[in-house]
C-alpha cells in the first residue's frame, strides 16, 4: 500500500522537523489575524446585489502577521487542492472551513494559506480536516497593487484528531 | 533439481491439458495486467494533462464537462463564452493571463483550435512544464497554424506545408474551406497530452474562416449561385486586406463568443473569490471551475468504476487457478501408477508432494510469463487506438512495483492451490497404485 508507505515517510518527516526546530507551535486561524483588526464578516458580504462585484478578495488590505514569517507551525484545515497527480497533492490551498469552495464565499487572504509539499501527499478525501506542519512565511506579490497572503513550505500532513 | 526435472517430463507428458492450463492462466495475467496498466495510464495522463491554471471558465454546464470539453477535448461545449465576458473578467484586477480557446473546427477529424499566443507562453502540462517547439515558432500572422507533435507524425506535414481547416468535427465536412489555407510555421514537441493532436491557429482566424462571411454579406439572402461567387471574390479580398491591415497586430480579433478560457492569477489566493465571482455573473451564465479540483471530482466519481474492474480481473484471475486445480486434482486419479512407481523406487510422500507443488507452481510461473509476454504484445498493439480514440497515452515501460506484486501475488495463489493437490498425492499409500483395482 502506497498510501501507508507514505504516511510512514510522512510522520519520519515530521519528527525529523520537530527534532531539528523544536516542537511546531500549534496556531489557529484567529492567530493568523493582526490583534486589534476587525475582519470583515465574510458572511456579512457575501449578498452583494447589484452589477458591483468585489472582483478580487474581501477585504482585500486585511493584514497578516508579520511575526508568523519563517515560525514552525501547524495549521488545521481543509485542503482545496490545486496542483498534483492521480495520487498525490503537491500544492493547495488550505482554508479554515469546507466548503470553502462553494457554498460560502471564500475566506478573506489572511484566512487562506498556500501550501505547497515537496513530493507531495496523497489526500484521501477533500472532505476530512487535515492537520499541516511546516514552515510559514508571509508572501508579497505584485500585481496592480502589492499583496500580501500566506505560504507554507508543508513537511507533514497528518488527519485531523480532536 | 531431479524433482524439478520430473516434473517438467510429466508435464510434457500430459502437453494438452497442460497447455491449455497454461494459456488459462497466462490470458487471466494479461486481463489483469492490461486492466492496471490502463487504469493507471489513464488516470496519469489525465492529471499530466493540466497543470498550472488556476480557473477554467466557460459557459454553465456541469464542471466535468467543462473540464472534459475544454481541455480534454472529449464531448463538446454546449454554449460558448460571450466576448464580452472574457473581455471584462480578464480586465479585472489579479488576473495574469488568460487563454481563450475556440474549439470545434477540425482538420481530419483533428481538434483545431483558435487561441492567443498567451497559450504558448503560459500553458502547462505534467508538472507545470510549458510548451516547446520542436521547430519553428508561435504564429505570427493570420493564416498560420502551429501543429501539435502527433498531427505532423501522423499526416506528415513539414513547415511551409498548407492546410485546409474544415468546419465542424469529424473527418468529413462539406465546408472545405480550401481558400484559405493555413501555413504550418511551427511544430510543438510530444507532451502525451491532448495538444499533441491539436493545430493551434489565431482566435481572429477561426472567425475570418467561417463567422467572417456573415458579417461581410449584408444582403444575406441573396441568390444562392451569386452568394457563391461573391463570396469566393469578397472573401479573397479581404484575405488580402486583412495582411495588410492586421500584419501581426491582431490576432485575437473580436469573434462573438469563444468556448472558453483559462485564466492565472498573480497569486493562487485569488483563486476562490474569482471563481465565486464568476459563478454569479450577472450579465451571463458562466462557470468557472478549479481543475484540480475537479480532477478529485472525477476520480471520486470514476473510483468505483475502478474497483468492479479490478475485482472481475481478480475473479478472472482465481477462475484461472481453480481450472488449475480442477485439471491437476483429476490428472492425480489418472497418475496413481506413476506416483507409486515413484514411492517404489525410493521417493518418500514428502517428494510425492514437492512434485506436485513444483508442477504448479511451474505451471503458474510459465503463465505469468506468458501472459506478461501478452500483455506487452496488447500495450503495443492497442497504444496508438487507446491514444487516439480515448487520449490516454500508454507508458510502455518495464513493470512497476505494484505490476510486479500482481504478479508475486498470483504466483503465491498457484501456489496454495497446488498445495491441495500435492497434500492427496502426499497421503496416497505405496500400495494405492500398485494393487490394481477393477
Amino acid at each position: 500500500m502506497p498510501f501507508f508507505r507514505k504516511l510512514v515517510a510522512l510522520v519520519t518527516l515530521f519528527m525529523c522537523a520537530t527534532a531539528n526546530a523544536g516542537a511546531p507551535k500549534e496556531i489557529f486561524w484567529e492567530d493568523l489575524i493582526p490583534k486589534g483588526h476587525v475582519q470583515i464578516d465574510t458572511q456579512a458580504q457575501a449578498n452583494h446585489e447589484g452589477s458591483e462585484q468585489n472582483w478580487v478578495q474581501p477585504d482585500l488590505d486585511a493584514p497578516v502577521v508579520k511575526e508568523l514569517d519563517g515560525k514552525s507551525v501547524s495549521l488545521p484545515g481543509f485542503v482545496v487542492p490545486l496542483e498534483g497527480d492521480s495520487e498525490v497533492i503537491t500544492e493547495f490551498l488550505l482554508v479554515p472551513y469546507f466548503g470553502a469552495c462553494i457554498h460560502v464565499p471564500p475566506p478573506p487572504p489572511n484566512q487562506i494559506v498556500h501550501v505547497t509539499i515537496k513530493g507531495g501527499v496523497p489526500i484521501e478525501s477533500l472532505y476530512d480536516a487535515i492537520v499541516v506542519t511546516g514552515v510559514i512565511s508571509t508572501e508579497t506579490w505584485s500585481g496592480e497593487i502589492a499583496q500580501v497572503g500566506y505560504k507554507m513550505k508543508a513537511v507533514g500532513v497528518a488527519p485531523f484528531e480532536l | 533439481m531431479l524433482l524439478v526435472k520430473l516434473a517438467v517430463k510429466s508435464l510434457l507428458n500430459r502437453k494438452a491439458s497442460a497447455l491449455l492450463t497454461l494459456f488459462t492462466i497466462a490470458i487471466s495475467v494479461m486481463l489483469l495486467m492490461s486492466i492496471e496498466r490502463v487504469r493507471v495510464d489513464a488516470k496519469s495522463s489525465f492529471s499530466n494533462t493540466i497543470s498550472g491554471t488556476d480557473l477554467i471558465v466557460g459557459a454553465r454546464t456541469g464542471d466535468i464537462q467543462l473540464l472534459l470539453s475544454s481541455v480534454f477535448r472529449i464531448g463538446h461545449a454546449n454554449n460558448g463564452v460571450s466576448w464580452k465576458s472574457y473581455q471584462y473578467i480578464t480586465g479585472q484586477r489579479g488576473v495574469k493571463w488568460a487563454i481563450p480557446m475556440s474549439l470545434g473546427d477540425s482538420h481530419k477529424g483533428l481538434a483545431v483550435l483558435g487561441t492567443n499566443k498567451d497559450y504558448f507562453e503560459h500553458y502547462r502540462f505534467a508538472k507545470k512544464q510549458p510548451l516547446s517547439f520542436s521547430q519553428g515558432h508561435e504564429f505570427n500572422h493570420l493564416f498560420e497554424v502551429v501543429l501539435g507533435a502527433e498531427v505532423a507524425n501522423t499526416l506528415g506535414y513539414q513547415l511551409g506545408d498548407e492546410v485546409v481547416i474544415a468546419h465542424g468535427m469529424g473527418n468529413t465536412s462539406f465546408h472545405n474551406h480550401d481558400d484559405n489555407p493555413f501555413k504550418v510555421v511551427g511544430i510543438l514537441k510530444a507532451t502525451g497530452t491532448p495538444v499533441d493532436k491539436t493545430l493551434h491557429i489565431p482566435l481572429a482566424a477561426i472567425d475570418e474562416i467561417h463567422g467572417g462571411h456573415a458579417h461581410q454579406h449584408q444582403p444575406a439572402q441573396a441568390d444562392a449561385n451569386d452568394h457563391d461567387h461573391d463570396h469566393d471574390h469578397d472573401h479573397d479580398h479581404d484575405h488580402d486586406h486583412d495582411h495588410d491591415q492586421h500584419d501581426d497586430v491582431d490576432l485575437v480579433g473580436t469573434p462573438k463568443q469563444i468556448t472558453a478560457f483559462l485564466l492565472g492569477f498573480d497569486s493562487p489566493l485569488y483563486t476562490l473569490q474569482v471563481r465565486r465571482n464568476i459563478n454569479q455573473y450577472k450579465d451571463e451564465a458562466l462557470l468557472a471551475i478549479m481543475p484540480g479540483v475537479t480532477l478529485r471530482e472525477l476520480w471520486e466519481m470514476l473510483s468505483i468504476v475502478e474497483k468492479i474492474l479490478l475485482l472481475f480481473s481478480i475473479v478472472v484471475v482465481l477462475i484461472s487457478l481453480l481450472g488449475m486445480l480442477t485439471s491437476l486434482l483429476s490428472s492425480l486419479n489418472q497418475r496413481r501408477r506413476e506416483l507409486a512407481i515413484l514411492r517404489s523406487v525410493g521417493a518418500r510422500p514428502w517428494h510425492i508432494f514437492t512434485l506436485i507443488s513444483v508442477e504448479s507452481l511451474l505451471i503458474t510461473g510459465l503463465g505469468c510469463i506468458v501472459g506478461t509476454s501478452l500483455f506487452y504484445a496488447l500495450m503495443l498493439l492497442g497504444a496508438d487506438y487507446l491514444q487516439s480514440h480515448a487520449g490516454i497515452s500508454l507508458n510502455i515501460a518495464l513493470l512497476s512495483s505494484y505490476e510486479l506484486m500482481l504478479l508475486a501475488a498470483i504466483m503465491v495463489a498457484g501456489f496454495i492451490v497446488g498445495l491441495i493437490p500435492a497434500t492427496r498425492a502426499y497421503f496416497y499409500s505405496l500400495a494405492d497404485g500398485m494393487s490394481i483395482k477393477i
